[in-house]
């Protein structure tokens, strides 16, 4: 435990005035810096202007994509077993890959349940789920809409993440043709 | 029919105009509340009610920067049920929300809105005082009204049969008494020096002499911190201190009847920060200026009133300018729809700059009070009399504004005081200070000036 002994008030304090004139010019610089310097107030006007959010933001989720457009997804379901809120829903099938064993046939995550804590994007292998879309508000008319699934978490463009080399692998991004050149293969 | 035709028409035409002025503090709340409400917003770095809109064609969304909130919460409480809880008293709960709205036209009666004006109308001098009642208990008029509007706070209390608005009734009514006292008598060295009650020959004397904050700068801040205890706002409001009492004496009123005792609040207000500018700002009179100078110049006095009002309209111009620009460079989606709304201000603002400085200019050349001939009757010192008062009128509502804002800066800076505290400070300091300052301001005047 640590006690803070404060300074006992001085007279020039105890009389008030000043202290109070003091204040009085404290409010009213700040009151000159909203009527003459009104776009360096900290207010956003929400839904016109929308936050600055960095990438290590837990947002919403994505899944990664390997060169030739497939989920990076195997299925494990080390993302469902980590996640504390029991909002993602997988369902493995057989890959077409001959190198790889499995794929998601089903990827949901319902984000009215999720409490966006972060720990499948920790929890997965294969750096297939991340949280960097930066996307924050979630507006739908039902609760089913607000499940994403595999479609929606794969829908995402490699020029919205020009600075992360992984995503521009996925197909439309700027290393794509060499990539695919190193995966070798192309899946029916 | 006598008392009809012992004045000229134009003389009567101007006293009953002049009872239009009972409305000024009606107006000061429109301009009060917006400036309460974005001036709080900004001491607290916040922006304040800025979204809602009225929608006219081609100029989009039109937020008068956020005037169209106030009229939007006016409507609201303007249209919403009245309803009284069971068990108060009937007719004393309708009745109270009205006084202190009532007392709002009454009070401005004994305030000097500009110089007696004094002009000569076919062949004879006409003399019209300035305030709506020339008194020459004027102080004390006002004085008396203002303390009125405790009957309101006071028989809400008492007919809403709730705890908490009686135990508001209660501090606001000891509080209007207590702070009756400072007030009347910080401002008693004023009137020692001046020896008159009535506020024109106030202002006069400070006209000629000094203004009453150089004279009496310690009871200057007396009665400012008395006046501002007398209409009950922070830091004095223990009257509706909201964590012990709910909000004082209107906690069981909704609607308009709770907006009455708002209104009346705000036009106390202003009200009070008139009779701060009156008393120790010299009124309506223009600093460095006499009357006699200002109306033997007159069209080079209303040139620069005109080239004010225009640089005023210039600064306006270049705040929206900057503004813009900045806004040009935001990603904000609305900032075509923001950009195109304040189109309309900078059409209006620069009309009223080229009018103003068109006016100023013709005014500097061509202001002749001789050629001001109607019918072959000369009305040139009517204009001269009617430009002064004008003049005057804008002088005192600049002083009384920024004192209005002194009201809402004090609100928003300074904490409550505990109950205790401001009877000390009324009773064992300000009053202290008020007498010592009486006393010698009266030993001074008295060996001084020997009268």
């Amino acid at each position: 435990m640590r006690i803070i002994k404060q300074r006992p008030m001085d007279w020039v304090e105890r009389l008030y005035i000043f202290e109070a004139l003091r204040g009085l010019f404290t409010t009213l610089k700040h009151a000159a810096r909203g009527l003459f310097r009104y776009e360096t107030l900290p207010t956003i006007s929400y839904p016109e202007g929308q936050p600055e959010v960095r990438n290590t933001y837990r947002a919403k989720h994505r899944l990664m994509l390997r060169p030739d457009g497939t989920p990076r997804c195997v299925a494990c379901g080390m993302c469902a077993a980590a996640c504390p809120a029991h909002c993602i829903f997988i369902e493995a099938t057989a890959s077409d890959d001959p190198r790889i064993e499995k794929k998601v046939k089903r990827f949901d995550i319902d984000h009215l349940t999720c409490v966006f804590c972060g720990l499948c994007a920790e929890a997965c292998p294969v750096d297939a789920l991340r949280m960097d879309t930066k996307k924050i508000s979630f507006m739908h008319r039902t609760r089913e809409d607000f499940v994403a699934h595999l479609e929606d978490l794969t829908n995402w463009d490699p020029k919205d993440y020009p600075d992360d080399e992984q995503s521009q692998v996925a197909p439309g991004g700027k290393k794509n043709a060499e990539a695919l050149e190193v995966w070798g293969m192309e899946v029916k | 029919m006598d008392i009809i035709e012992s004045k000229t028409w134009i003389e009567w035409v101007i006293t009953i105009a002049k009872f239009g002025f009972c409305f000024v503090p009606v107006l000061y709340i429109l301009l009060l509340i917006p400036m309460e409400r974005r001036g709080a917003g900004f001491m607290q770095d916040r922006q304040g009610p800025n979204r809602s809109y009225i929608k006219i064609p081609y100029f989009g969304k039109i937020r008068l920067f956020g005037y169209v909130q106030n009229m939007c919460d006016g409507t609201k409480l303007f249209f919403k049920e009245q309803f009284a809880p069971a068990g108060v008293n009937r007719v004393l709960y309708r009745v109270a929300p009205a006084i202190p709205f009532a007392i709002v036209f009454l009070s401005p009666c004994v305030i000097p809105w500009f110089g007696p004006m004094v002009f000569e109308w076919g062949g004879q001098t006409v003399r019209i005082a300035g305030s709506i009642v020339d008194s020459d208990v004027g102080v004390l008029l006002l004085f008396g009204f203002s303390s009125l509007s405790a009957f309101g706070a006071m028989l809400a209390g008492w007919a809403s049969k709730s705890k908490y608005s009686f135990l508001g009734a209660l501090r606001t009514s000891s509080m209007t008494i207590s702070y009756e006292v400072c007030l009347g008598l910080s401002m008693m060295g004023l009137l020692v020096l001046v020896g008159s009650f009535n506020l024109t020959d106030i202002v006069n004397w400070q006209e000629h002499h000094v203004w009453g904050i150089v004279a009496q700068p310690v009871a200057f801040f007396c009665f400012l911190i008395a006046a501002i205890a007398e209409t009950g706002r922070a830091p004095f409001d223990v009257a509706e201190g909201e964590p012990e009492l709910v909000a004082g004496y209107h906690t069981e009123y909704g609607a308009m009847q709770f907006g009455l005792f708002y209104m009346g609040e705000y036009s106390h207000i202003c009200i009070n920060s008139f009779l701060v500018a009156t008393l120790f700002l010299g009124g309506y009179a223009v600093p460095f200026v006499t009357t006699e100078t200002m109306q033997a110049h007159m069209g080079g006095t209303l040139a620069i009133l005109c080239g004010v009002l225009a640089f005023l309209g210039l600064a306006f111009l270049h705040m929206i300018y900057r503004y813009s620009r900045k806004l040009k460079a935001t990603n904000l989606t609305n900032r075509f729809e923001i950009l195109r709304e304040y189109q309309l201000y900078k059409i209006v603002a620069w009309i009223a700059v080229v009018v103003f400085i068109a006016l100023g200019v013709s005014s500097w050349f061509f202001y002749d009070p001789s050629k001001f001939v109607v019918n072959g009757f000369a009305v040139g010192s009517l204009a001269t009399a009617v430009g002064t008062a004008l003049i005057h009128l804008l002088v005192l509502v600049v002083k009384s504004v920024f004192f209005c804002w002194v009201w809402i800066w004090v609100r928003w800076t300074l904490p409550r005081f505990r109950y205790d505290h401001v009877m000390h400070l009324g009773w064992k300091i300000i009053l202290n200070i008020a007498l010592i300052n009486l006393v010698v301001t009266a030993v001074i005047a008295k060996l001084v000036g020997g009268n």
